[in-house]
């Protein structure tokens, strides 16, 4: 579904991508972990080009979106993301959130559009918040929010960068709730955390990053019983 | 009981030096204000002040989110991918545009509009607010481009990441956040080139200090005209301090908790 090949991406003369290549196969949730600093969250946000790569390609559904003439727009109207600070958009209402997105890019009409956020609403427990704005919501409401804007797009792909880390303890599990929900019914995930319970039991993959190199990688119960790499040992026993 | 005729009596009563404070005081306030009808000429600069104040936010509004608009899409070109040739020759030509009208004073811009560049022109209040326009422009850029930058850019990632082209994400997202934020400067910018409307009158443009002045220059007594003039300059300070007020209150909807 998505193809990286030779991924690299530098900040200045700072090197935070080093020649990474991979393939995310539809349905997969592919779990990228690491210490701070070693470009997982550049690299998920290559993926949608927020950030553009120095060098390599990346090809989704068989179209290049790294080759300049690609239409960015339309490829990222496929692929949700969810960020770390929830970024919701504060002037709006939570349906307006929802719904600009799918109405502006003329992918629904507006009462169709309400009617799917209606619909995602309740899915996540938060209908009555519709016409509420961002700023009445606890951060975890904002999250699952956020989630759910990105799921009226339709997208074929869901990335998520850090969801939970901003979150108070107690507001995790809501929205990993949602996020679980969402990999059973088979959408595929790149989600880049430091929930390592997430990783193990929502996994297909797990990639361990350091350096700007993907160390190590494996299905998730022998990824966490078996590490091989010294460096992944050294991580997981500290956050373990 | 006729003021006109009082006021008769006490001038001749000050010309002989026997008034009282309060008949001087008297005196000089109504013909500052009264004789001959010299209100109607604080009125009519007034309302000269105003059309100035207008056509020049006009004007400033307009050049000032042309440049903001060229120097941050300039600034915001996505590294890594040649720049745009056209986008850095305007940039170039706003950057000179807000470091000349920013680097020299008002006053002068006024005097070179006025006695320079439009020296045949007999139009000096359009000179002035054409001046004006031009000076707050840069002013109103700088304003827009702070609030344009001071946006979390994670709003427009959001956007973007959604599928949105740049021009939605402007539109729906940024610009609406952004004239939030900068409501109170734009208001302060506002405020001064409504004060700076004065300056008009060193050209000859016929606003309120203008005839302030002219009714000094008749009377040869200064203290009431100017006077006057402070008083309804700070009006309609305050009347659109209080205007602003309610806009920004209105704003500030999706703030409540």
């Amino acid at each position: 579904m998505i193809v990286v090949k030779h991924l690299s991406k530098s900040f200045g003369s700072n090197l935070v991508l080093d020649n990474i290549s991979e393939h995310i196969y539809p349905g997969e949730k592919v779990v990228v972990i690491g210490p701070s600093g070693s470009g997982k969250s550049t690299f998920l946000r290559c993926l949608n080009l927020l950030e553009t790569p120095t060098s390599g390609t990346i090809t989704f559904e068989g179209r290049e979106i790294t080759d300049p003439k690609a239409d960015i727009d339309k490829i990222r109207q496929q692929m949700g993301m969810v960020f770390q600070h929830f970024n919701l958009f504060p002037n709006m209402t939570i349906r307006k959130n929802i719904t600009l997105a799918p109405v502006r890019t003329g992918l629904m009409k507006q009462e169709e559009a309400d009617e799917t956020a209606t619909v995602l609403l309740k899915r996540v427990d938060l209908l009555d918040k519709a016409d509420a704005y961002p700023a009445q919501l606890s951060g975890g409401q904002k999250q699952r929010i956020a989630i759910v804007r990105a799921l009226a797009m339709k997208p074929k792909v869901m990335l998520f960068d850090e969801p939970t880390s901003a979150l108070d303890p107690e507001m995790v599990g809501e929205v990993l709730d949602v996020m679980k929900e969402l990999a059973q019914e088979g959408m595929t995930m790149v989600v880049v955390t430091h929930e390592m319970g997430f990783a193990r039991e929502v996994g297909s993959r797990v990639l361990f990053m350091d350096g700007g190199h993907i160390l190590e990688q494996n299905e998730p119960h022998a990824f966490f019983a078996d590490p091989k790499n010294e460096r992944t040992k050294l991580f997981l026993s500290k956050v373990l | 009981m006729d003021l006109a005729l009082i006021y008769e009596a006490y001038r001749a009563l000050m010309l002989e030096g026997d008034a009282t404070w309060w008949q001087s005081f008297f005196v000089r306030f109504y013909q500052a204000f009264i004789e001959g009808n010299r209100w109607q000429q604080y009125l009519e600069g007034v309302g000269i002040t105003i059309i100035a104040t207008a056509m020049a936010l006009a004007i400033g509004v307009v050049l000032g989110v042309l440049v903001a608009v060229v120097r941050t899409a300039h600034d915001q070109q996505r590294p890594g991918r040649p720049k745009n040739f056209l986008l850095g020759v305007l940039n170039l030509i706003c950057k000179i545009y807000v470091t000349v009208i920013r680097g020299t004073p008002m006053m002068v811009q006024i005097l070179i509009m006025g006695m320079v560049i439009f020296s045949s022109s007999r139009n000096y209040t359009m000179v002035g607010a054409l001046t004006l326009g031009i000076n707050s422009g840069a002013y109103v850029a700088e304003i827009i481009r702070g609030g344009l930058m001071s946006l979390d850019v994670g709003q427009s990632e959001a956007g973007r990441s959604l599928g949105l082209n740049y021009i939605d994400t402007m539109r729906f997202i940024v610009v609406p956040q952004a004239f939030k934020a900068i409501l109170p400067a734009l208001g302060n910018e506002f405020i001064v080139l409504l004060k700076d409307t004065s300056m008009i009158s060193v050209i000859g443009g016929q606003e309120l200090v203008y005839f302030a002045k002219n009714i000094v220059n008749r009377t040869f007594d200064a203290m009431f005209p100017l006077l006057g003039a402070a008083v309804i300059y700070l009006i309609l300070v305050m009347i659109f301090t209080w205007l602003q007020g309610k806009l920004e209150r209105r704003l500030r909807q999706s703030d409540r908790r």
